[in-house]
């Protein structure tokens, strides 16, 4: 909030801040070091069968990284929320511990000279994540290149939905990973984000023209034309991404964070009542045409039918969560695997909640889920306290975008919702995931910032003219679309 | 934030707070979820044979003995030169019931079923969760103790050697399995044998699937039961009240020259002896197995109360047991295409199938005045510590009053006992005690030999076992089944006076 002209000669230079004491979120990373610690020891000494701390060196380099990210934000003065940090690294020190205890030799990929395995390789997604994290916090300076762009955003997720569809790899079925030489990323992860700014640049900007005007359709009142085209146009898109990704996770998950931030902006219950109508049309049809819609459907009514079979990794994991119980059977003590081969497919990725139940318990299970809710109220206390439309829908879109992630997979884990491969965010394996959930973090923390503004004119820099070459670059794109 | 205008959108925070309450919703439900699987199907989840945490204890330690009703050992882990466990099956005589455990051949039968109380990862104390990671010894291998008594197990197999079939005895008043036999059969030991195993298993395999020796005929086999089934119409037809003790057919004695024509389907009755021109009454009926009686019976009775009738008996699911079973059928699960597989299934031909389990149970019902005890083989679990987790018996089904099942009773008397019901049954009588049954020969169709079956009780007023014995391929029940039975039974009154 740069306001007083004079503001300007208080702060040490362009865009800086003085340091500021982040005494909550210090306070907080210290219990969930403690917590981290004592999992660390229970994990080594149920591996090695007596009291020992193991080989430390993984979970300090997490410390330090998290510690990191902390000082950062202090010594750039960020007012930002002090919570949503440490229940992010409560949950990615989970996953250390987790991915440490799977069998290595579950992803095994060489970097250069280096031949990386599941926990190291895990480790390195964690620091990309943290970093992405930080770097937006401390470096998002203004949000006009978010919202004014949108149509540039939305263009740019169709191509990589498009580059998808045309050059995508298969994994377990669906088709979602993109390969770009030795790199490769499920980009669905990052065009959630994409799709979450376009849409609240979207509904920002035409909520104040809107409110109120119907579509009429004959005797059918329907919602404004402007509401109501996007609507059909996420339905279709979800639609789409079903039959040619096979992605019934990703389709679930745009769907109903666009619904949520839909009725968000516009507060009508018609509008909610459409979409659930089109979400209830939209799986008959699919569940009739596609088998392998229908196929998830009989696996979610009744896996035990197909034990062996189709139904093999879900009967799995509810195994895995009846043999955790309430108390469960302790880190390190749960099921790794009979002969070598995980007990349930994907346990690193899908399926790594059953996992945390197994050895966490029910107690440990509802502890992780009270983090998802714990990041959800402070990502809408941030909306909430938003300094307008755009950056609240934003701020809830990307709360959504976490929290409802978490729950789509929970749920279908557990045989509630037929089941879709979606990851677990910040606890299961995979950079993309990680990434992606390590910029969401970080634009929460930079939406929370309440000095997050427009540039201020008279301190433009040479970087800042090389930025407004950059916008009038977008500016020009922009208009080629719209 | 902008002030809203009038009639503008409304404000967001409100709407904000709804969705954060949404949200503490659905996990909440997530939780609950949780919660089902992690506490209450807790139990039913670990102990599912397909769990690998089973596979997993498997290679960790002991698993617990089988033990028949009087304690004898039919199946133990014996500690090896090297140190660990192998299974040992001293009495084949057993197999297929009790199965087998190999980590290269899987496990069936009672291994399989029982494996996690075996291994104690089910435990006898019920505490299956909470504090067990806090103990040394997470898991305390149990004994299966079997309802099942040895002398008579070996009985039944002695009398099916050289045949394909089964017999299964049961104990009326509670359900408890007495033998269950199935031939042929394999040796357990010879599967679990590291040098054998392999050429052992791999000759089992290969036999043609109606010579198996893996499958245990008792509990799997389904077979075309003929006259037996006709018990189950008789008590179809009591049940619902549309035939009585004293119903008769007019038609019926005519019929027994011409047959019995049903939508242009001809029923004929071709052996029983001459009843004249008497019209004939449920016992009579029964004592020479009348299929005209019978069609005409099952025509009365109807479909509906036909299958309703036999679902209560068990007929049309797999009957709940301590390892797999077949459900057996009166309309090969798809109704009854017309009334002329209806009045061929009332006397148990058309597309009816059973298993000589379910055939026990008929015989058990009636035998215990129309109450059907659930039946078991597992009597009780016991752990190392000595403490037992019994079995009681319990009733299943109550499905006749005591008057109707007596008129049976009486019927199935006189087909063993009676004038005209000796020809075919009379080899069934425990000397000097009174006996009850009914005796079958399945008509299969081509060239190849009825099935002979039987089913029956004694002593007849309190019955201390019944019976079903099936004889694949056995032609006329008078020469297998049906003496096989008589001598089964005096056995075990001989056995448990």
């Amino acid at each position: 909030m740069s306001t007083a002209p004079g503001a300007a000669t208080t702060v040490r230079s362009a865009g800086g801040r003085r340091p500021r004491l982040r005494r909550r979120e210090a306070t907080l990373l210290g219990a969930v070091a403690v917590a981290l610690t004592f999992g660390w020891i229970s994990l080594a000494s149920s591996q090695a069968g007596r009291a020992t701390i193991g080989d430390p060196t993984p979970l300090v380099i997490f410390f330090v990284l998290v510690g990191a990210a902390h000082l950062a934000l202090t010594w750039w003065g960020r007012r930002t929320d002090q919570i949503l940090l440490p229940a992010a690294a409560l949950l990615m020190g989970l996953s250390l511990l987790l991915m440490t205890r799977l069998p290595q030799d579950t992803v095994v990929q060489a970097i250069g000279p280096l031949r990386l395995r599941l926990a190291e390789l895990q480790l390195v997604w964690i620091a990309l994540s943290l970093a992405a994290a930080t770097l937006i916090a401390v470096g998002l300076r203004n949000d006009i290149w978010l919202r004014t762009y949108k149509y540039s955003w939305a263009a740019g997720g169709i191509v990589l939905l498009a580059l998808v569809f045309l050059f995508g790899e298969e994994t377990n079925g669906a088709r979602l990973t993109l390969r770009l030489g030795p790199l490769a990323g499920q980009p669905s992860e990052l065009l959630k984000i994409v799709l979450v700014v376009f849409v609240a640049a979207y509904l920002a900007d035409d909520r104040a023209l809107l409110a109120g005007r119907d579509t009429r359709l004959g005797p059918l009142r329907l919602p404004p034309l402007a509401y109501l085209l996007p609507l059909l146009a996420m339905w279709g898109i979800a639609l789409a991404i079903v039959v040619v990704q096979r992605d019934l996770g990703a389709a679930l998950l745009f769907y109903a964070v666009f619904l949520v931030l839909l009725w968000v902006a516009t507060q009508r219950h018609r509008d909610l009542v459409l979409g659930l109508l089109l979400f209830v049309v939209g799986a008959v049809i699919l569940d009739v045409l596609f088998p392998h819609v229908r196929e998830r459907v009989a696996i979610w009514l009744d896996p035990f039918a197909s034990a062996q079979g189709t139904g093999f990794q879900v009967v799995r994991g509810l195994f895995a969560l009846g043999r955790g119980g309430v108390l469960g059977t302790g880190l390190g003590a749960g099921l790794p695997g009979v002969g070598g081969a995980p007990s349930i497919p994907a346990v690193h990725t899908d399926f790594i909640f059953d996992a945390l139940g197994e050895e966490l318990g029910l107690a440990g299970a509802l502890a992780v889920l009270g983090v998802y809710l714990v990041i959800a109220e402070r990502g809408l206390r941030i909306a909430s306290a938003a300094g307008d439309d755009f950056r609240a829908l934003l701020a809830t879109g990307l709360t959504l975008v976490v929290v409802l992630q978490a729950a789509i997979i929970v749920a279908g884990n557990a045989k509630l919702i037929p089941l879709t491969g979606v990851t677990l965010p910040f606890v299961s394996y995979g950079g993309s995931s990680l990434l992606a959930n390590g910029i969401v973090l970080g634009l929460l923390l930079a939406l929370g910032e309440g000095r997050l503004g427009a540039p201020r004119a008279e301190t433009l820099t040479r970087r800042e003219r090389l930025g407004d070459a950059a916008h009038a670059l977008g500016d020009r794109v922009e208009r080629a679309i719209t | 934030m902008t002030t809203p205008l009038h009639g503008g959108p409304p404000r967001i925070a409100p709407a904000l707070l709804r969705v954060g309450l949404a949200l503490v919703v659905i996990y909440g439900a997530i939780g609950a979820g949780l919660a089902w699987w992690q506490v209450v199907e807790a139990e039913r989840l670990t102990v599912d044979p397909g769990n690998p945490l089973i596979a997993g204890a498997e290679q960790g330690g002991r698993r617990g003995s089988i033990v028949d009703a009087r304690g004898v050992v039919l199946v133990e882990s014996v500690l090896g030169g090297d140190g660990t466990y192998r299974r040992s099956y001293p009495h084949p005589e057993a197999e297929p019931l009790l199965g087998y455990i190999s980590p290269r051949f899987g496990s069936a039968g009672l291994e399989r079923a029982y494996a996690a109380q075996l291994l104690g990862v089910a435990d006898a104390t019920g505490d299956t969760g909470l504090l067990r990671k806090f103990r040394s010894e997470p898991f305390m291998a149990q004994d299966v103790r079997l309802s099942l008594d040895l002398r008579l197990q070996k009985a039944a197999m002695v009398l099916l050697r050289g045949h394909r079939g089964a017999i299964v005895a049961i104990e009326p008043s509670t359900g408890r399995i007495l033998a269950l036999a199935s031939s042929p059969s394999f040796d357990a030991d010879r599967i679990v044998e590291p040098g054998t195993g392999d050429t052992y298993f791999a000759a089992l395999l290969a036999r043609p699937s109606e010579e198996s020796a893996l499958l245990d005929r008792a509990t799997l086999g389904q077979y075309t039961p003929g006259s037996v089934l006709k018990m189950v119409t008789a008590v179809a037809g009591l049940g619902s009240g549309r035939v009585t003790a004293h119903t008769t057919f007019p038609d019926q004695p005519a019929e027994e020259d011409g047959g019995f024509l049903v939508n242009g389907y001809r029923v004929i009755d071709g052996h029983h002896a001459a009843t004249g021109a008497r019209a004939l009454d449920l016992v009579g009926a029964v004592e020479v197995s009348c299929n005209i009686w019978f069609a005409h019976a099952g025509l009365d009775v109807g479909a509906d109360q036909l299958l309703r009738w036999g679902a209560q008996l068990g007929f049309g699911d797999a009957i709940p047991f301590d390892v797999p079973t077949a459900a057996s059928s009166l309309d090969g699960g798809d109704g009854f295409v017309d009334d002329v597989e209806l009045a061929n299934a009332a006397y148990g031909q058309g597309q009816t199938t059973a298993t000589p389990l379910q055939m026990a149970l008929v015989a058990a019902t009636i035998a215990n005045g129309g109450t059907l005890m659930r039946p078991h083989v597992v009597d009780s679990l016991v752990d190392a510590a000595g403490h037992v987790t019994a079995m009681t018996p319990e009733v299943w089904r109550r499905i006749l009053d005591a008057g109707q099942a007596r008129v049976l009773e009486e019927a199935m008397r006189q087909a063993v006992e009676g004038p005209l019901g000796r020809h075919f049954a009379g080899g069934a009588k425990v000397p000097g005690v009174p006996t009850a049954g009914k005796s079958g020969t399945a008509q299969l169709g081509g060239d190849s030999e009825p099935h002979g079956w039987f089913i029956g009780f004694a002593p007849a007023e309190r019955p201390r076992i019944a019976i079903a014995v099936l004889i694949e391929h056995g032609g006329s029940s008078s020469a297998s089944a049906v003496p096989m039975a008589g001598s089964l039974m005096a056995t075990w009154l001989g056995l448990a006076p």
